[in-house]
């Protein structure tokens, strides 16, 4: 990438540095390295970088997109503002998304865009009235069982011009049954939908959940796909997430790693189900996180965008450059923020966000400053929107596409990044996702990092300001947000008020429908029919989403493989 | 202490629909490097942690809470403690309390709660000084 005459300059400058630098600390040592561990140097020359082909950093827009996945960055079009917002019943998500579009929240194209967390409970697929739910509902997120729920957040809004993000963990197919049956009952047909699902049956290797068991989890996705990708041109049907890698303890070797090989272990068996990767993988997004080592994380994120692009051309024939484009939302670190001096995370997520947006991320949710806390208040959910709204605004960044480019240490980084990636998907690809898996090897993998992490911590070896490093006796004592005990109560009644007043016997039909004709997916896979179609059905003779899912659970196996 | 070589054996139990276990799994392992005999376990209901409680014969219940719940799951397990005549046993909390909650679950039985950025040495510590 450099001239004979800039490299022995280099060299003549180095030597130079070398000097001054014995002159001044004589044989003192300066040792650091990354967080995720990779050692690094107190400086960076352009003989750092002189390995890379300038094909592999390029112009943003251009494969291998590692500079961005579009000519102009945020010059026209600022990111989304996709801040996680659900919580409590519907009525109450909705009032929060209102308080946010108000507040200044906006999607692409002049959409709203409102990203909404189910709770621990529709995210497992229950209903509030199951034993299991008992004290989480509403937590985490908002709780949905019927199409009248839906209605309670959707009833005046225009769904072809809006988009959700439908997080709704593992109850993915029955979620968006209910949506469909929900919008086509309003008039929207199913392909103006716009939005997405995450598709996060594969969560299991790295978080602590009971799911579909392994094999039938990527049957089940490769199912949603298969649908998705045939009737609902505009809906994104799978959500591919590092940030709960992160979260559990990931650093950025492993989120980049582990992402990418989820990637791959879903494409490969959508092809299985007879789609071509280029049929399906422009409608995949992800979502990373944003931590605390600020240029290790900028590097994560536009080592993963080349990662992306290059496994889907090079391992499965991709053709359409929208198969290469990886567009992603960033969820500022949650791990990151700390329970004592509170206060100090409005700054901790204002670096996370700045570093976001030099990744040069699609959509961003900030976090909240009281999250080690509680669910956010109005307040501090205003004040993670406006963290955005500064730097789009006051800072000048967005004027320049990927302004950090060319930096010597991100260039090297991000190179070498991707190698120690690559190191840990030829593991992956050697051992086979679902071995992975099912022995809990990321999940060990994670736990060693988290223990680490902490370590560190406790012994000081890592300063964590507020907590092991500047402690201060005096609490700061932030407003908590508290959720009204009685809401469980009403989604409890209003569950069963909506099973004694429909067509008992019509919802039965349905629901044995839909397992016979899961039976049949799961048995001759991928020759035995579609399921989606019967899920609808479902949806349609009033099943709730608890009912839908407990027959996909009875049929596919669910529990925890490791 | 005690007055026998017995470990002291912990039960930490989070319910099976939250993934959240970076904090109870980091308790376990210092824990058991303090020589505790740890089972973890999801649970399904109050009654599941009683009944692993029970069965395997603990000193300590650790309830861990991230997104809440556990005012109404600390109020069902003490009941259900105190209907079994588990006197003996120690419930601690940990996870995502908000300080204005610990007075009403240490009101119900709750021994001690441990929030965010807790110190590993400060729960061994509790334990083993209150374990008898």
């Amino acid at each position: 990438m450099f001239s004979e005459d800039t490299k022995d300059q280099d060299k003549d400058l180095l030597k130079r540095w070398e000097e001054k630098y014995s002159k001044f600390y004589k044989e003192k040592k300066f040792e650091a390295a990354t967080a995720s561990g990779i050692p690094v140097k107190p400086v960076y020359t352009p003989s750092d970088i002189e390995h890379i082909d300038y094909d592999e950093i390029g112009v943003p827009g251009e494969y291998p997109y590692t500079r961005g996945i579009y000519p102009l960055q945020y010059q026209f079009q600022p990111w989304v503002n996709q801040m996680s917002l659900g919580y409590g019943l519907p009525e109450q998500t909705r009032e929060r998304m209102e308080m946010l579009k108000d507040a200044g929240m906006k999607g692409y194209f002049g959409a709203q865009s409102y990203n909404l967390p189910h709770d621990l409970v529709s995210k497992t697929g229950l209903d509030p009235d199951s034993p299991e739910a008992r004290g989480l509902v509403g937590r985490g997120g908002v709780n949905i069982s019927t199409i009248e729920d839906l209605d309670r957040i959707f009833h005046d809004l225009p769904l072809d011009k809006t988009q959700i993000v439908q997080n709704i963990g593992s109850a993915t197919m029955a979620g968006l049954a209910l949506y469909i049956v929900y919008a086509e009952r309003r008039g929207f047909p199913r392909e103006t939908l716009g939005g997405n699902s995450m598709n996060w049956l594969y969560k299991a290797p790295f978080v602590d959940y009971a799911m579909f068991l392994p094999k039938s989890a990527f049957k089940l996705m490769a199912e949603f796909i298969k649908f998705c990708s045939k009737n609902m041109p505009r809906w994104n049907t799978t959500n591919i997430a590092g940030y709960f890698i992160e979260e559990a303890g990931g650093n950025a070797i492993q989120e980049a790693a582990f992402t990418m090989a989820t990637s791959i272990a879903i494409t490969e068996e959508c092809i299985k189900a007879g789609l071509h990767p280029d049929e399906f993988l422009p409608r995949f997004s992800f979502q990373f996180a944003q931590g605390n080592d600020f240029l290790e994380e900028i590097a994560k994120i536009r080592a993963i965008r080349k990662m992306w692009a290059k496994i889907n051309k090079e391992r499965f024939g991709c053709e359409k450059p929208k198969s290469m484009q990886l567009r992603m939302h960033i969820h500022t670190s949650g791990c990151s923020l700390m329970a004592q001096q509170p206060l100090v995370n409005i700054i901790r997520a204002a670096f996370h966000t700045l570093g976001a947006v030099l990744s040069g991320t699609n959509a961003l949710h900030t976090s909240a400053y009281d999250e080690a806390l509680g669910l956010p208040t109005e307040e501090s959910a205003t004040l993670a929107l406006r963290t955005q709204h500064l730097v789009l605004h006051e800072t000048h960044i967005p004027n320049v596409s990927d302004p950090l480019a060319g930096s010597y240490y991100l260039e090297w980084l991000t190179d070498k990044i991707e190698k120690e990636a690559n190191k840990l998907i030829e593991k992956i690809d050697g051992m086979g996702y679902i071995k992975a898996w099912e022995t809990g090897w990321f999940k060990a993998e994670l736990a060693n990092s988290a223990y680490k992490w902490r370590e560190s911590m406790d012994k000081g070896d890592r300063v964590v300001v507020g907590v092991n490093k500047y402690v201060s006796e005096e609490e700061q004592k932030v407003p908590v947000f508290k959720l009204d005990p009685k809401i469980e109560q009403t989604a409890v009644e209003r569950v069963k008020e909506f099973r004694a007043k429909r067509d008992n016997a019509k919802t039965k039909s349905a629901l044995d429908g839909l397992r016979e004709v899961a039976k049949k997916v799961n048995k001759d896979w991928p020759d035995g029919g579609d399921l989606m179609p019967a899920i609808i059905e479902a949806a349609k003779a009033d099943a709730t989403l608890g009912e839908m899912q407990g027959v996909l659970k009875e049929v596919f196996g669910w529990g925890y493989a490791c | 202490m005690a007055t026998t070589d017995r470990k002291i054996r912990v039960l930490l139990t989070k319910s099976r629909i939250d993934g959240h276990d970076r904090g109870v799994r980091y308790v376990a392992t210092r824990l058991r490097e303090a020589g505790m005999e740890v089972i973890f376990t999801r649970y399904r209901d109050p009654d599941d942690i009683i009944n692993s409680a029970l069965q395997e014969d603990v000193d300590v219940i650790g309830l861990s809470f991230s997104v809440g719940g556990y005012l109404i799951i600390s109020s069902d397990v003490m009941k259900l403690v105190r209907k079994n005549g588990m006197d003996k046993i120690l419930v601690i909390v940990g996870g995502i309390i908000p300080e204005d909650d610990i007075p009403e679950l240490l009101e119900m039985g709750v021994s001690r709660t441990f929030g965010p950025g807790s110190y590993g040495d400060d729960i061994v510590e509790y334990i083993t000084a209150h374990v008898n």
